[in-house]
């Protein structure tokens, strides 16, 4: 039973959808601050080449994770930066990073490009709850990164709806003005929670490299997990929770090839079966667009808008 | 905080044509600056790889003319971009659709034969290439237009669906466009001579050059010249006074998006005309269309200026690769897109002072009635409130 092909499917899929969870966790308190950080993906490259590199240097995967996080939010910062000091577009900023951070994390990473990395995040087991059959096998014969996923979505939640600090992040991205009236600082909250999801999707980058991705390569690493990191925010509607139930579903269907094998299904070319995420992703998008009052649910209304105080 | 506070900024009453030139070259001067300090990193020496660069891109006449050749499909996805992105629409997929309009241009060029005299032959191509691009947009269009989605994340997840599409095509299949007797390496088919585009002398400048520069023309004809351009502007600066103004906002939107992908679809149909004569999936996933983006942006959106910088950034890119045979150390090829990418970066920076100018000392920050009356040219690198 523990072994089954649906267990491991399951397992499988919570394990591909941390990554997502940490990114778009990362990106929904940037957008909750009301600035739009479309470059995930890059953080989420420039994040897994460096933890790769230290990692690799250091034989210890911790080391790796910690110095991909601060990567990636040293790369948030200078999103932070153009969107709020330098009032730049945020959307073109952020393809910008994009750009750079794949171009960055290609020129670091081409000596070791194909290499393998031995320095992994490992299973670590709960004690107990790992027995529970089924549940446990899904959920708990995890290793660590899974487990502090769950305490930061949780975190997140109580953050956001419970404390004085959430409330002002909210207040600045639904109207920064009203909370520059309130005291609150409007620019430094916008760069503490761009760069907390720097942070996030260095971490999540990161995770890619040491736990999922056997050797580094540019190319199949991230593979867009990040673009679909931003939809997934958008499905969440802005709240943790949901992300979180997303991100399962979506790392379920990153792992379609293998649960579609264990069905049983055969002779769907490779090609077509890596294609099948990213057109999920899109009708997913389309598809809460019917609904109106989903699409706009949740969404902070000063989101990718600069704030000046003196041009209102 | 206290010595910034000191400084403030001040919209610029009108923009001097000098600002529109120096903030972009500043831009590529800073970018450089931060690619040197990488390279210095990393054991290579900028004094070497720079000057290297230079002569491989654009001091020499082999050097100029493959620029030349690089810059041609820049200038289509350059276009693609500068088209939707100046009136707030971010088709950010003229990847996928590049894709979409060389897999189009070459099945209708295979499927022609050699029996179709060059110029129709070459025209068949290219018109595919457009219909392809078209095709690949289609979709995010039509949810952007009428469902309000946002065509961001449809686009750019349309782009792996091209290249997973394209390696099908060739790699993970024996289709039409897959050339049977590669078996041990698939290849595409190669495309018949007369659906070739023309060369110029020995170089690899090909008839697609002409073409992109032809159609730079024709976008900023139809943006300044007719009602369509018109509407379009006044969309581009207030969606609800277009609307109130009557004008079919939906349509707009449509033919913003429809006509970026067959940009983008016309530079692949170019790739597979002029310079690759098969679909071939390794040559052309380049992050042609991404770049064009940044092509687009140092262009300031303005299609005429999409032409020359997509000659700076094909000159970065040619680079790049002639960097491969450097002596003394290789230069990763990477190199090139993250330059590109610094540069963007610091012309979105650079933006700020176009549009403000610094203050110093305390004072009242805020614009004056008279500055706002003539606020700067519609800054299309301004979001815009959805």
């Amino acid at each position: 039973m523990n072994d089954s092909a649906i267990v491991l499917t399951l397992a499988a899929a919570v394990a591909a959808g941390t990554p997502l969870a940490l990114a778009a966790l990362g990106e929904l308190l940037t957008e909750r601050a009301g600035v739009l950080n479309l470059g995930v993906e890059g953080m989420m490259l420039l994040g897994a080449v460096t933890a790769f590199l230290v990692g690799d240097a250091t034989a210890d995967p911790w080391l790796g994770l910690v110095t991909g996080m601060l990567t990636g939010g040293a790369l948030a910062a200078v999103h932070a930066f153009l969107s709020v000091t330098m009032r730049a577009n945020q959307i073109v900023a952020g393809l910008a990073l994009v750009i750079f951070g794949t171009g960055l994390s290609t020129f670091l990473g081409q000596p070791v490009e194909g290499r393998p990395l031995t320095a992994r995040i490992t299973t670590a087991a709960v004690p107990v709850l790992a027995d529970i059959p089924v549940a446990g096998r899904i959920l708990f014969q995890q290793d660590l990164v899974v487990y502090a996923t769950w305490a930061l979505v949780l975190a997140a939640t109580f953050y956001l709806t419970r404390t004085r600090a959430g409330l002002s992040l909210r207040a600045v991205g639904e109207s920064p003005a009203t909370a520059d009236a309130m005291g609150v600082r409007v620019a430094a909250t916008r760069y503490a929670h761009t760069i907390a999801g720097g942070l996030l999707a260095g971490a999540g980058g990161a995770y890619l490299i040491l736990a999922r991705v056997p050797s580094w390569s540019q190319a199949a690493t991230t593979n867009g997990v990040g673009w679909i990191a931003l939809a997934l925010v958008v499905f969440s509607s802005w709240r943790p929770l949901r992300l979180l139930a997303g991100a399962y579903l979506f790392g379920a269907a990153l792992r379609a090839n293998f649960a579609l094998q264990a069905a049983g299904v055969r002779g769907i070319p490779a090609e077509v079966l890596a294609l099948l995420p990213y057109l999920l992703t899109i009708a997913v998008m389309i598809g809460l667009s019917f609904s109106d009052l989903r699409r706009r649910a949740g969404a902070p209304a000063a989101l990718g808008l600069p704030y000046v105080r003196d041009e209102r | 905080m206290t010595a910034l506070r000191a400084v403030h900024l001040q919209r610029r009453p009108r923009v001097r044509p000098w600002q529109l030139v120096a903030v972009p070259v500043a831009s590529i001067a800073a970018g450089l600056a931060v690619g040197a300090v990488f390279l210095t990193l990393t054991g290579h020496d900028p004094t070497m790889v720079y000057p290297a660069m230079l002569s491989a891109a654009f001091t020499t006449w082999f050097g100029f003319t493959d620029t030349l050749a690089s810059a041609t499909p820049l200038i289509g996805t350059g276009l693609a971009a500068a088209v939707a992105f100046r009136f707030g629409l971010y088709n950010i997929g003229a990847e996928g659709q590049l894709y979409a309009g060389a897999i189009a241009a070459s099945g209708v060029a295979l499927a022609l034969g050699e029996a179709v005299p060059a110029p129709a032959a070459v025209t068949a191509l290219l018109l595919a290439g457009v219909a392809g691009g078209m095709l690949w947009i289609a979709v995010p269009a039509a949810a952007r237009a009428w469902l309000g989605t946002s065509e961001i994340i449809t686009t750019l997840l349309l782009n792996y669906v091209a290249l997973y599409w394209m390696r099908y095509l060739i790699f993970g299949s024996t289709s039409f466009w897959r050339d049977p007797t590669s078996t041990n390496f698939p290849q595409g088919k190669p495309i018949p001579a007369s659906a070739e585009l023309a060369e110029l002398g020995l170089t690899r400048v090909h008839l697609g050059l002409g073409v992109a520069v032809l159609a730079a023309v024709l976008v900023t004809l139809v943006l300044n010249r007719t009602r369509l351009g018109f509407h379009l502007r006044v969309y581009g600066d207030s969606e609800a006074a277009a609307s109130y103004a009557g004008i079919n906002v939906r349509r707009l939107v449509l033919a913003v998006l429809l006509a970026s992908g067959a940009l983008a679809g016309l530079a692949g149909a170019g790739e597979i005309g002029g310079r690759a004569h098969a679909l071939d999936p390794q040559g052309l996933a380049l992050g042609l269309g991404y770049a064009g983006i940044i092509v687009a942006a140092l262009a300031r959106y303005n299609p005429l200026a999409v032409v020359l910088v997509a000659v700076l950034l094909g000159g970065v890119r040619n680079a790049g690769t002639a960097l491969q045979s450097l002596p003394g150390g290789r230069v990763p090829i990477a190199i090139s897109t993250m330059l590109e990418g610094a540069i963007l970066l610091f012309t979105l920076g650079g933006e700020l002072f176009i549009r403000y100018r610094l203050r110093f000392g305390r004072g009242q920050g805020a614009a004056t009635a008279e500055d706002l009356e003539s606020v700067p040219v519609a800054s299309p690198a301004e979001p815009t409130t959805r």
